[in-house]
């Protein structure tokens, strides 16, 4: 049996962008809520600086605990991205497992 | 230098030209980028491509307990600013935080995570010194400041943690044949 590859390539796409877009969805709800919260954080930084509720050493502190925090939304961010990759080239592969399986006699994939 | 193209035979075709096209005209450029990532990845992890570690159940809990036992400390700073400073807490949270990343340095791509625990602990670091050098009472901008700061980083942890556990992706599931339509 042969594989077409126009077929082939069309069943992984179709499989593979839901995984994609899926994924993609989710880190930017994600992402929305959290960079909201530590947008009013620096605000009330400034606030609070302002009418010498901290002083600068401590919004020092603050300011590297937030961007600590930032850091971590990033990894967060680039650890679902994989995620999502991962999926979409399973789904991909999985979509196609029988067919290729069939043509070449054996469980390929 | 000639640029080389990968030709296929066309299964329906069996007299007539020799000549099989090119089936990069054939194919969106995407689909020809997604056929060979794919071949690639299949390739090299045994047709399930694994490109973060897996959820792990002690690490989730591990990181779950520090962030019960912060959030204990900061309520008890936030009803009763006059909480003195406790060493025994910082001395608590830092060794929970050091085994934890060793535990995660034990497990299989779980990079991003340990990036995470290092950052979580330089929060802890900045948090003990505003706590530490703060008169009483302590003032609530800096501690609901701190709180967070400190919030935010948990639930990045826990939120890639979780999605870990892959729902509905599980390479045996993903590999599964697909069904045939009826």
């Amino acid at each position: 049996m042969d594989l077409n590859v126009e077929s082939l390539a069309e069943q992984m796409l179709s499989a593979a962008l839901p995984a994609l877009k899926s994924g993609a969805e989710d880190a930017a709800s994600f992402a929305r809520t959290e960079c909201t919260k530590m947008a009013q954080t620096l605000v009330d930084l400034n606030l609070q600086l302002a009418s010498n509720q901290i002083n600068q050493q401590q919004a020092a502190l603050l300011l590297d605990m937030q961007k600590s925090a930032f850091r971590n939304v990033m990894l967060t961010l680039k650890g679902l991205d994989l995620l999502a990759v991962e999926a979409a080239i399973n789904a991909a592969l999985g979509v196609v497992a029988t067919v290729v399986n069939t043509a070449v006699g054996f469980a390929l994939l | 230098m000639v640029p080389m193209k990968i030709y296929t035979r066309s299964p329906t075709r069996k007299t007539g030209s020799n000549r099989s096209q090119p089936v990069a005209s054939r194919l969106t450029r995407p689909a020809v980028a997604l056929a060979l990532m794919l071949s690639i990845a299949a390739g090299l992890s045994g047709c399930t491509a694994k490109l973060i570690g897996d959820y792990d159940d002690t690490f989730d809990q591990g990181i779950t307990a520090v962030e019960q036992k912060t959030e204990l400390y900061i309520a008890k700073l936030q009803s009763t600013p006059n909480t003195p400073f406790d060493q025994s807490f910082y001395d608590d949270i830092t060794s929970r935080l050091a085994v934890l990343k060793t535990r995660a340095a034990a497990l299989p791509k779980y990079d991003i995570l340990i990036q995470q625990l290092a950052n979580l602990q330089s929060q802890m670091a900045d948090f003990q010194k505003l706590d530490q050098t703060s008169p009483r009472p302590i003032s609530a901008a800096i501690v609901n400041d701190a709180k967070t700061e400190l919030e935010v980083s948990f639930e990045s942890i826990l939120k890639l943690e979780l999605a870990l556990k892959r729902t509905g992706t599980t390479p045996s599931a993903a590999m599964a044949p697909a069904k045939a339509k009826k």
